[in-house]
Formats: structure tokens, C-alpha cells, sequence
């Protein structure tokens, strides 16, 4: 039995909506961001309500198909649609977009051409040695950033209020890295599955409430009792997944336990805190910088990210699901495979659902072997 | 034409009468050239006889470059030398290993880089991305099968085949250092690179910068400068020698030259119809690397330039003037498209193949690293897609444009992203005619649904007259 419903997360979900709706009928601006490298602090320090967009889904691509290709990845075109479909996109008043692979750069341009919403443009290296000229413009960046929330909110960001939503995020991080670690057990009580529902309503909800959300979490976890299954334990790899892959998780749960990820919906948010010294703008910029992805080059920093997990949570596989077209993660299959040395399952899709016997069988398939 | 004025040649030589040729008529016309001719013209300014290069096209057909019996080309010398040189690029870079010079492979920025490594003594740049045209040019598949077997599979860029032909180590020498840059680029050839990397004695990563990030873009530019300066450090560890500013600014000068005979033969051949969009696409190229020599191929372009003036200056075309005119936007990875529609009654009159930096003069007033960055943040890569319709717009305008068309490659990044946007500007802007399809692999013949669907768009554009 699942430790929280999925029907309760959708429940905080729509509860969440409504306050968002409200909050912006008071004048609060709802600032949308993809991916690990948009500075969430900075946009909550401007007084703006920041929400990760992070939703995929089949109906969504199809709509996203008639504003880009339909060899776009899937999560473009499914953030297109979405900004027709989703009650979150639909009050989004702004959104940063960082510069990281070629299709999410191109994004925010679609995006405010289609739907006149509003796009600041971060610009984020993606050579990952930290050069001084490199982590300079990144910082500059970040100024300018501040600068176009402070206006499209009317308030300036000043510090204290930005140490207070740094310290506030690395809060949330703490929390959701002590809910990931209670996977390091042998047969964990927390999912796969409950940790993407968690993170993906965090980001939401915003840290307060999600830091709440988190130690009850957490208090569930700690009085259930642990029964030892002896399933295998395995890692999740790919392209973003949202909370509508849930079902692929799902699907893998009912004979495996998902332990650790590197997903930039995962694991990749909250492995770190922010670090404590120095200004809070540059302390966000070294932090932001550093962070690993496949995009980056080289991308040596996550393959000793992902190793790492292998040996720390004694990952025995991987499931590896790339977006059709998100070449970032699907030309480092075979790399990862060799580099990591356990079995994998590489599953290549969209967003469509037809396909879903097929995938079962090959996980199943895949689980046997373990 | 008369080859005994501008390109000193004693030799008389008649073109016949411009025209586009079959692969046999080439043939023919080769056997007229005198042999002194052919002698006369060697790569690396090299008098012994391995470094000829003025081949009969018979030549390249037998080593593999199957696609050559396919295509048309222009009847005038200039062309013919022009397509034996380029054609010869193989051997170039090998000969160029065995003569002492460093081969340096620069990936990814397509067009300034070079000007710095050429800029050192003794040093050949070159572009393993241009070795997406290989595949067309041999009808094959070799290249992009080893590329999957790398983990790169078909839905992707053409330029994948780069990375097979690093893994074939065949195609050019291993490099003695590879210029990966990246940043703002598509991520088609960032995964290139990074697979390459396995396959590199060293590899230096360079930031390219974004043009449409918050604020002005001279910071940007400043980035650019210091990763220029990384690039020239890392070329002077290799080559144990320090690049002196002349000698930077002599290799802008010999780029310069280049880019400005390019610019001008893009005028009498786009403006006045002088030169056919294969032979064009080819010399556009040329800009990025100068196919791995820069003083030969100079030579190669003003004699291609003294054809193209005499041309202009007789009335003479290679392309009818009544020709449909087409801005074509994103190179056809397959030349037989661009013959294809010369033949369907059009010509291209104006081209945004996503190296307009490469065709930017360079600033010689300015710090040479400076303006190298400065001519580099032009490109279309680290822009909006709205800025590359910009560029397609203005170049209708300028030749009266009557459609466009947008050839894109399936899963490439930049084709998914961009295309549809670039067509709806465009069409919104200008209200003209859009063609959007994707180039398919390597063929022997354009597929007849492609073939219908270029009829039918031609057709239209007749329509509007």
C-alpha cells in the first residue's frame, strides 16, 4: 500500500492552485521556471510566487504540436500545450529560462511569441570548468535577473529578504534530501514514486508549506514498520521526468525499489545547500554554476554524481527513460552504461500512452535479469 | 574566359558558354584543359606533384563520392578547380600530418576559430563538422552507423557523422588538439563533441556565449574574448610558439580576403545569376576553414570571382533570369536538392545557412581578439529564431524573393525549435510562400513525395506572378 495517496498530493495540488489564483487576484505575479539552474530564492526574494513547470502528458504534446515540431522533445511540446491546458501555466506571468540544452533555450521564445507571457532569458554556461570570466557573467546575469523580477513585481529585492529565501530553500533541500536518504534502508518504506509526488508538490507549495508537508512525511516513515523484501534496488536516470511518468514508476515499484535518481526533478535539486558564505547573490551564483547536468561540457561532474549514488545507495540497475529528441541524455546512453557498470533499462519515449504493455514487459523483462 | 589577366596565367583557356553540366560533359571538359593547367595548381603552395589537385571528377566518383555522377555543375574552369580542391580536403589534412604542420580540429563555432589557429605557423585548422556532407557525397551509411554505435542514432543531425569519422580515424588525421566550442549551440554537435572527446589527445572546451540573454551583448563578447584567449594559450602550448598581434591581424587580413570575395560572389551570383546555388553553397562553406588551406582556396575564389565578373560584365548566366527566386534558409545537407530545383525553373537568390558569422568581415581597426569575438556574435546559432527570420526577410527583400524554403534534418535541435517559428515570421512579414521539409539520409534520387511537394511549391510561386 502506498504510504500517501496519490489522490492527497492532487488534493494539495488543487488546493495549492486556488491559492495562487487568489494571491494573484491581490496583485501577486506567478513567476514559471523549468529546471535546476533557475535561482528560485531570487524569484521569491522579488516578492513573485515562483512554480516549477513541470508537467509532461500526452493531450499537452499533441497541443504543443501545432506551435513547434513534432521532433521537438516531448516536454517542449508538452509545455506549449500546457500553457493551453494546466491551471498552473495558465498563471504564470513570467517565466526564466536558462540557457541550458539548445531545445530549452529556444523554449521561452515560442513561448512569449504564442502566448505573450513574458520571457527573462538567463543566460548559464554551459562549459562546466568555473573560469572566472564564466561564473562573472553568470552572476551578472543574476543581477539582471533580480532587476527584471524586482520590475515586473515593483519589488526591489534586498538582502535580508533574499538570505531569509535562501535559507528558507535550503530548508526544503534538507528536507527533501532526509526524506530521499531514508532510501538508503534496505527496502525502503518512502517510493520512488512518493519522493517525485513530494518534490513536485515542494515546488509548488513553496518551502514553507513544503517543509511542513515533508516532516509529516517523514513522521509516516518513521512509525511504519520495515518489512525486508529483498527487492532490487535501483537508480532512476533521464531526461526530466514529471508527475506524469508517475505511472512508469509505478510500474517498475510493483517488483523493485527505486533508491536514488539523477534527475534534475530528483535528486539533482536538493543534493546541496546553497553555501553560507559570502553575499547571497554570489553565493547563488557559485551554487547554481556548479550544478550537474548531461547538457554540461564536459559532463564529468555527473558521471561522478551518478557513481556516487551507485555505490552509496548499492544501486544494482538503472532505469534510464529518455523524451523522443532530448538528445542531451539520449546520446549518453551507452557512455552511461559503460561508465556505471550495471544493468540498464533504456526506455525511449513520448508522452503517449499506447505504448504502456510494451514498456511493461520490458521492465518486467529487465527485472528478471536482476 | 581568357585565363591570362588577373589569375597570371599564360595558358589561353576558353570557358564554353555558361552553363550547368552533367557528370560525362564534366568529363569532356576536363580533357580539354591543358596539361599545364593542370599542373599549375597545387595545394599548401606546394610545386611537387603529390599536392595537385586539379582532378577529373571521374577521380573522386572511383574513391567513393558516388553523389558526383548525380549532380550539375558550372562549366568554367574556376569551378572545376574549385570542386578538385575541395574534393581533395582528405588528403589535404593527411598530407598536412606527414609535411610537419599540426592538424587542429575546431568543432561547433563554425567560423572564427580558425582565424586564430591559422594565424600560428605551420598549423591547418579544419571542421570534422563538415563531414556531414560526406555521407550524401559517398550515398553511405558508414559514418552514421559507427556514430550509433557510439550511441548516436538516426534522429539526429547529419553532423553525427563527425563522430563516426573520428571513430574511423580515416577521414582526417587524429588531431593534434581538438577546439570543441559550445554553450548557446544546438545540441546535436554539443553530443558530438562530447562523445568525441574519447577520442581527442587533448580537447579544449569553448564558451560560446548567448546574443539573446538579459542586457546588452557586449559582456557576452567580453566572454567570447576570454575564451579566444584560452584558445590562443592552448595553441601556443602545442606549437611552442608565441602569436604576436601581426601576426594575429595578418590571419584576419587573410580571412578578411576571403569573406570579401565571398561577399561579392554572392552578389553576382544570388543578385545576377552568374554562379548556381550548388557551386554558391559550396564556396559559402569555404568560409568556415577555407578547406583546410587558406591561401590556396583564396586563390581558387578570385579565380572563381574574375568568372563570375566576366560573366556579370557579358550579360552571361548560368541561371535563367526568369528563374523562380528562393531564399533557402538552413543548408540541404543533400546537393542534389539544390540541382534539383535549378532544374524545377528556380534559382536561389538568397541563403541563411546558419553560418553568417562566417560570411561577417572582422574589424582590422580593433584588438584582433576583440573584433574576432565582436564579428562572431553575429551568428545565427546564438540568436533568436526571430533574428535568423530577420536575416531571411531582409535578403528577400533585397532580391524580390518570391518564396522560401527551410530545409531542416529530423531530431536536429535547432530544425524542431526553429522552423516553424522562422515560417510564421516570415510568412506573417512578407506574406510569401514557405516550404518546410526535412532533408531525408543519404540517397541516390530525391524521394518522390519531397520531389512532389518542391513541383507543387513551385507551381504556387507561378501562380503568384
Amino acid at each position: 500500500m502506498e504510504l500517501i495517496p496519490r489522490a492527497t498530493f492532487e488534493q494539495i495540488r488543487r488546493e495549492r492552485v486556488e491559492e495562487i489564483v487568489a494571491a494573484r487576484r491581490q496583485g501577486a505575479k506567478v513567476v514559471g521556471y523549468f529546471c535546476i539552474y533557475a535561482p528560485v530564492e531570487v524569484v521569491q526574494a522579488a516578492g513573485a510566487i515562483p512554480v516549477r513547470l513541470m508537467r509532461g502528458g500526452h493531450a499537452a504534446e499533441e497541443t504543443g504540436e501545432r506551435y513547434l515540431r513534432s521532433d521537438a522533445c516531448s516536454f517542449c511540446n508538452a509545455c506549449m500545450g500546457n500553457f493551453e491546458l494546466d491551471p498552473v501555466y495558465k498563471q504564470v506571468d513570467a517565466v526564466v529560462g536558462v540557457n541550458t540544452c539548445d531545445m530549452m533555450r529556444r523554449l521561452p521564445e515560442a513561448i512569449a511569441r504564442h502566448f505573450g507571457v513574458p520571457v527573462f532569458q538567463l543566460y548559464m554556461p554551459r562549459t562546466s570548468e568555473p573560469l572566472p570570466h564564466r561564473v562573472a557573467e553568470f552572476r551578472r546575469q543574476l543581477d539582471r535577473l533580480a532587476d527584471e523580477l524586482a520590475k515586473l513585481t515593483t519589488n526591489a529585492i534586498v538582502e535580508e529578504r533574499l538570505e531569509s529565501d535562501i535559507a528558507a530553500f535550503n530548508q526544503l533541500r534538507a528536507m527533501l534530501r532526509q526524506a530521499s536518504d531514508t532510501r538508503h534502508a534496505n527496502s525502503p518504506l518512502l517510493s520512488g514514486g512518493t519522493m517525485l509526488d513530494l518534490a513536485a508538490t515542494a515546488w509548488l507549495l513553496g518551502p514553507v508549506k513544503a517543509v511542513s508537508l515533508i516532516e509529516e512525511v517523514l513522521r509516516i516513515v518513521a512509525a511504519r514498520p520495515r518489512l525486508e523484501t529483498g527487492r532490487p534496488r535501483l537508480m532512476l536516470g533521464g531526461s526530466m521526468l514529471t508527475e506524469d511518468d508517475r505511472w512508469l514508476l509505478d510500474m517498475v515499484e510493483e517488483k523493485a525499489d527505486i533508491v536514488t535518481d539523477i534527475l534534475c526533478t530528483g535528486t539533482r535539486w536538493f543534493v546541496e545547500d546553497v553555501p553560507a558564505d559570502g553575499a547571497p547573490l554570489d553565493r547563488l551564483t557559485r551554487f547554481y554554476f556548479s550544478r550537474p547536468c548531461m547538457h554540461r561540457r564536459p559532463n564529468t561532474d555527473l558521471y561522478e554524481y551518478a557513481q556516487a549514488l551507485v555505490r552509496e545507495f548499492r544501486v544494482q540497475g538503472l532505469v534510464y527513460k529518455t523524451l523522443l529528441y532530448c538528445d542531451p541524455w539520449n546520446f549518453e546512453t551507452r557512455r552511461l552504461q559503460g561508465t556505471l557498470g550495471i544493468p540498464m533499462l533504456h526506455l525511449d519515449t513520448d508522452y503517449s500512452t499506447e505504448n504502456r504493455e510494451q514498456v511493461r514487459t520490458r521492465v518486467e523483462a529487465f527485472l528478471e535479469t536482476l | 574566359m581568357s585565363l591570362t589577366g588577373r589569375t597570371g596565367l599564360t595558358s589561353e583557356w576558353s570557358d564554353p558558354k555558361p552553363a550547368r553540366v552533367e557528370f560525362g560533359e564534366w568529363l569532356e571538359l576536363f580533357d580539354r584543359v591543358p596539361d599545364e593547367l593542370i599542373e599549375r595548381y597545387h595545394y599548401y603552395s606546394n610545386g611537387e606533384a603529390w599536392s595537385k589537385y586539379l582532378f577529373p571528377p571521374q577521380t573522386f566518383a572511383i574513391y567513393g563520392a558516388r553523389h558526383l555522377r548525380r549532380l550539375k555543375y558550372d562549366n568554367s574552369l574556376a569551378a572545376l578547380r574549385m570542386w578538385g580542391f575541395v574534393q581533395n580536403e582528405t588528403e589535404r589534412l593527411f598530407r598536412a600530418r606527414q609535411a610537419g604542420r599540426r592538424v587542429i580540429a575546431t568543432m561547433g563555432d563554425l567560423g572564427a576559430v580558425p582565424v586564430i589557429v591559422n594565424s600560428f605557423p605551420g598549423c591547418v585548422a579544419f571542421y570534422p563538422d563538415c563531414i556531414w556532407w560526406t555521407p550524401f557525397a559517398m550515398e553511405s551509411q558508414v559514418l552514421f552507423d559507427a556514430a550509433a554505435e557510439l550511441g548516436i542514432g538516426d534522429a539526429t543531425c547529419f553532423s553525427r557523422a563527425a563522430l563516426g569519422a573520428f571513430a574511423k580515424h580515416s577521414y582526417f588525421p587524429d588531431p593534434d588538439l581538438v577546439i570543441a566550442s559550445t554553450g548557446a549551440s544546438c545540441d546535436d554537435y554539443s553530443g558530438v563533441e562530447q562523445l568525441a572527446e574519447q577520442f581527442a589527445r587533448e580537447m579544449l572546451w569553448v564558451e560560446m556565449p548567448m546574443r539573446c540573454g538579459m542586457g546588452p551583448i557586449e559582456p557576452m563578447r567580453r566572454v567570447l574574448v576570454e575564451e579566444y584567449k584560452r584558445v590562443v594559450a592552448a595553441m601556443a602550448r602545442l606549437t611552442s610558439h608565441e602569436l604576436t598581434d601581426d601576426e594575429l591581424r595578418s590571419g584576419i587580413r587573410r580571412a578578411n580576403a576571403v569573406r570579401k570575395t565571398v561577399a561579392r560572389l554572392r552578389e553576382l551570383a544570388y543578385g545576377g545569376g552568374v554562379l548556381a546555388a550548388l557551386e554558391m553553397m559550396v564556396v559559402e562553406f569555404g568560409n568556415l576553414h577555407h578547406y583546410s588551406d587558406i591561401t590556396e582556396w583564396t586563390a581558387v575564389l578570385e579565380h572563381l570571382l574574375a568568372t563570375a565578373e566576366e560573366r556579370a560584365a557579358k550579360g552571361e548566366r548560368v541561371v535563367g533570369e526568369a528563374a523562380l527566386r528562393v531564399v533557402w534558409v538552413t543548408p540541404p545537407a543533400d546537393p542534389l536538392l539544390l540541382t534539383y530545383i535549378e532544374d524545377a525553373g528556380a534559382r536561389v537568390v538568397g541563403t541563411e545557412y546558419v553560418i553568417n558569422q562566417a560570411l561577417q568581415m572582422i574589424d582590422e581597426s580593433r584588438p584582433p581578439l576583440d573584433a574576432i569575438a565582436e564579428s562572431f556574435m553575429a551568428a545565427s546559432l546564438i540568436g533568436t529564431s526571430q533574428s535568423r527570420a530577420e536575416t531571411v526577410i531582409r535578403q528577400a527583400r533585397e532580391r524580390q524573393a518570391e518564396g522560401v524554403i527551410i530545409s531542416g534534418i529530423l531530431g536536429g535541435s535547432h530544425c524542431a525549435m526553429e522552423a516553424r517559428l522562422i515560417s510564421d515570421i516570415v510568412k506573417q512579414e512578407l506574406d510569401l510562400p514557405v516550404l518546410e521539409f526535412d532533408v531525408a539520409p543519404p540517397s541516390n534520387e530525391i524521394g518522390r513525395q519531397l520531389q512532389t511537394r518542391i513541383d507543387a511549391f513551385l507551381e504556387v510561386l507561378r501562380s503568384r506572378r
